[in-house]
């Protein structure tokens, strides 16, 4: 096991799985969110805890940390490769990723936010300066189309990340669908743990989900975890 | 005298119709019941005597003449009823049974061949046997039964209103079978209000599982008598051995007939019990019914012969494997299925699949039940175990076996499946029998954790928040006011620069129009021959047309500037017209009207070159 060296680097990351021990995936979860809001995220951080709940056999909370790390650092392989091993081995389907979901994460939303603000500010002065210095106007276009084009790399990372922004993973063993956001009602469909739904609406404690082929229904909100939480 | 008449024209007329109905009827045989309900009344009571005939063929049916008896015909009833294509008529005709005195009377049978019945009468207010007298029997020769009448296997309730029926396939079962059962809950129409419960299992050494809610309707003739069964199914187990009787019980609502009024006509019209409920001659009780009792023998399983794996399954299974996929990846992982179909106690039916070995990595399988009955008797457990093949080659994945109890052939039994062949090819981008992957800084696959990459080295850069920047406010905030910043600025530039551009034509316009009025006045000059009117108009032409070319106010225009800055071969006439100008304001010289027409073609030609530039 690997543990101690968690518990050297990551001190809520053990708090977490002391939780997961004694308590519900649901409120493992939620008490895992919330430490880590308290203690700030990292790309590491939340590999090793991934990592650690892999080998715990929890394929849900496991991909929940593996994409929330990926959010920060989406080119780091071993967060793919990783990710891969455990839905592979919780027998689901690899995850799919567009080529333009590829490129347009070719560097970390942070550093893509910065990107964009440059961007912003070239293509402006670019533009200004094109009005007033008309002797110099090819420069300065060439000047605002670089502006331009690295706005854009920031519109595309956006683009790209949005859906995320509205993803669960299932934490639990199964997760029951419902035609309704009732209890009682028999379920539709089941979702195996670790699969990656959309979430589309909340209602009483559950949410309206849409899985990747296109099957919606209301699961129970405790069943699944945002990968982006809420504060 | 004439109600007398009308009753034997009744009795008359009741007993013709059914020796017609027994004549008429085809196919079945003759038969004729007879009951007497309350086998025991007071006098004063009357007890109600009913005849059912059923079946086809003459059939003489007569009533008996019991001195200290009246009998008389207050109803008929008839019904037609067709199985399987063969009609079967039954006629109940209902005889009111009036004593005059105490006593047990017996009733003889209807028919040569049918049984007597027996009639006690009590005097009225008391039921001691003391004073009894009759026409001969005895109190203890009672044919009375507590528990109601057996019929064609069924037991009645006293009343003849329902019964509880079990139907089990087998008297003889092993621990832990599962066995099928029915049970029946038969109501006479009319008699029985309402069920108040679901049967109930008088036992607690066995177990009633998957009970159906919704029970099976159908109707049924019991004796001529329209009955509507209800059947509940059911799997009983038993769960230790031994011998047991088995009732089940059932909470009914009946309706039971008050005493008829001895002198009442309307009693006589009411003889049939579904007028006599319309017209409140019945009172609801609640009873239970309870089923006779079936006897059952629950024998232990041997232990001899029991396998180390058997969990419990007790009936007759078969087993199957598949795999996912025959061909597959090193690493990528498999689904390996189990399906035990048959039928007995699925709930026992476990298996550990597939174990752990050299060449698979296998995981807890997980197992679903569908079901082909309403009861979970029959039907198909299906397990289901991810495996994953460490290494490349043509693999094999083992028999499987199930070891369960056969109650048929009274002992265990072991299912095998056959075995499945696999071929797992390497990875495409690894070479058989390479190193693992190594992750970003070329660490090998932590093998120790299933394949998983080793942790990374946690730094202390953390952020607040998993939300990329650039969907957070003070980002959007900060983007759009530098972007309106640089949109206002561009569209200030555009708009000075629009603005200029107008002011600029403005002047043209105005400086043009200034021209025109010029060249106005210098041609009414040149025909009034006003030479001084016409140098002063035609210099400021020139002012004003190299004004606006040096960007200089045409007042500023002077000989002495043109001689400098002008250029061409119109500058010594240029600048002799502003000499002349001058000289005429103070001199008056006249010009010849060659001179106007030079002067002018000069300055026209300046204008255009200009207005060309």
């Amino acid at each position: 096991m690997n543990y101690p060296m968690i518990s050297r680097r990551a001190p809520w990351a053990i708090f977490a799985l002391a939780v997961f021990t004694f308590a519900g995936h649901a409120a493992q979860a939620q008490a895992q969110a919330q430490a880590q809001a308290q203690a700030g995220y990292s790309a590491p951080a939340l590999y090793n805890l991934a990592n650690a709940y892999a080998r715990s056999g929890k394929p849900g909370l496991a991909i929940l940390n593996y994409e929330r790390a990926r959010l920060l650092e989406p080119n780091d392989p071993d967060i793919d490769a990783n990710s891969s091993h455990v839905r592979a081995a919780a027998g689901l389907p690899p995850q799919f990723r567009s080529r333009f979901e590829r490129v347009a994460g070719f560097a970390s939303p942070r550093i893509l936010a910065w990107v964009g603000i440059i961007g912003l500010l070239t293509a402006g002065v670019g533009v200004l300066a094109r009005q007033v210095y008309p002797r110099h106007r090819r420069k300065l276009l060439a000047m605002a189309l670089v502006g331009i084009a690295l706005v854009g790399m920031t519109i595309g990372s956006g683009i790209a990340l949005w859906p995320i922004m509205h993803e669960a993973v299932v934490i639990t063993q199964t997760a029951p669908v419902r035609v309704s956001p009732v209890p009682i009602e028999e379920p539709v469909f089941e979702l195996p743990e670790a699969t990656i739904v959309r979430m589309i609406e909340e209602h009483d404690g559950f949410v309206l989900i849409r899985t990747q082929a296109g099957r919606t229904g209301w699961a129970q909100r405790a069943n699944v975890a945002p990968v982006v939480p809420k504060h | 005298m004439r109600v007398r008449m009308l009753r034997q024209s009744a009795v008359i007329a009741a007993i013709a119709l059914g020796l017609f109905a027994a004549a008429a009827a085809s196919a079945a045989a003759p038969s004729v019941d007879a009951s007497i309900e309350p086998s025991q009344i007071e006098v004063g009571e009357s007890a109600r005597l009913t005849i059912l005939t059923s079946g086809s063929g003459a059939l003489s049916v007569t009533l008996p003449v019991v001195p200290g008896l009246e009998f008389r015909v207050v109803g008929q009833s008839r019904q037609i009823q067709m199985v399987n294509g063969a009609t079967i008529e039954s006629t109940s005709t209902i005889v009111r049974v009036t004593p005059e005195e105490a006593g047990v009377f017996t009733i003889p049978g209807v028919t040569p061949t049918s049984p007597p019945l027996v009639l006690r009468v009590n005097p009225s207010g008391g039921s001691g046997s003391s004073s009894l007298r009759g026409n001969g029997a005895s109190p203890d020769q009672l044919p009375f039964v507590p528990g109601g009448s057996n019929t064609h296997g069924i037991r009645l309730t006293p009343d003849g209103s329902a019964f509880v029926q079990l139907e089990i396939p087998k008297h003889e079962i092993y621990v832990g079978e599962s066995v099928p059962v029915e049970i029946q809950v038969g109501m006479r129409d009319g008699f029985v209000a309402s069920i108040n419960g679901l049967p109930k299992l008088n036992s607690s050494d066995f177990t009633l599982n998957n009970l159906s809610h919704q029970p099976e309707r159908a109707p049924k003739a019991i004796d001529g008598k329209p009955f509507t069964v209800y059947t509940w199914r059911s799997v009983l187990a038993a769960v230790k051995p031994g011998n047991y009787s088995l009732t089940f019980e059932t909470p009914l609502t009946v309706r039971i007939r008050t005493r008829p009024q001895r002198d009442s006509m309307l009693d006589d019209l009411l003889g049939d019990p579904f007028l006599q409920n319309i017209f409140g001659a019945t009172v609801q009780k609640n009873v239970s019914v309870t089923s006779p009792e079936a006897p059952i023998t629950v024998l232990p399983l041997p232990a001899q012969g029991r396998p180390p794996g058997f969990g419990g399954a007790v009936g007759t299974f078969k087993v199957s494997t598949d795999i996912s996929s025959a061909k597959n990846i090193a690493g990528d992982p498999l689904t390996l299925r189990m399906h035990v179909t048959g039928a007995g106690n699925f709930d026992r039916v476990e298996s550990p699949m597939l174990g752990n070995d050299g060449q698979w990595k296998t995981y807890e399988p997980k197992a679903t039940f569908n079901s082909a009955d309403p009861i979970g008797y029959r039907g198909e457990k299906v397990f289901e175990q991810p495996l994953i093949a460490t290494q490349p080659g043509a693999r094999t994945i083992p028999p499987l076996e199930f070891n369960y109890f056969d109650p048929g052939t009274r002992r265990y039994e072991t299912a095998r499946s056959a075995p499945l062949n696999v071929t797992v090819s390497p990875p495409a981008d690894l070479a058989a029998n390479a190193p693992p992957p190594a992750n970003a800084a070329g660490a090998p696959v932590d093998e120790s954790h299933g394949g998983l990459r080793p942790d990374h080295t946690v730094t202390e850069t953390r952020v607040d928040s998993l939300i990329p920047p650039y969907f957070e406010p003070r980002f959007v905030g900060l983007s759009s006011v530098l972007a309106l910043l640089f949109g206002g600025g561009w569209v200030a530039l555009r708009r000075r620069e629009r603005d200029a551009r107008d002011t600029q034509r403005q002047r043209q316009r105005a400086r043009s129009q200034l021209t025109q009025t010029l060249l106005a006045q210098m041609a009414a000059a040149s025909t009034a021959g006003d030479a001084a009117g016409f140098l002063n108009a035609a210099r400021s032409t020139l002012q004003q047309t190299l004004g606006a070319r040096w960007e200089v106010a045409p007042e500023q225009i002077t000989e002495a500037l043109v001689e400098a800055q002008l250029e061409g071969d119109d500058k010594d006439d240029i600048r002799q017209i502003f000499a002349l100008a001058d000289e005429a304001n103070y001199s008056g010289d006249d010009l010849q009207a060659a001179d106007f027409e030079r002067w002018t073609q000069i300055v026209g030609r300046r204008l255009g070159e200009e207005t060309t530039a």
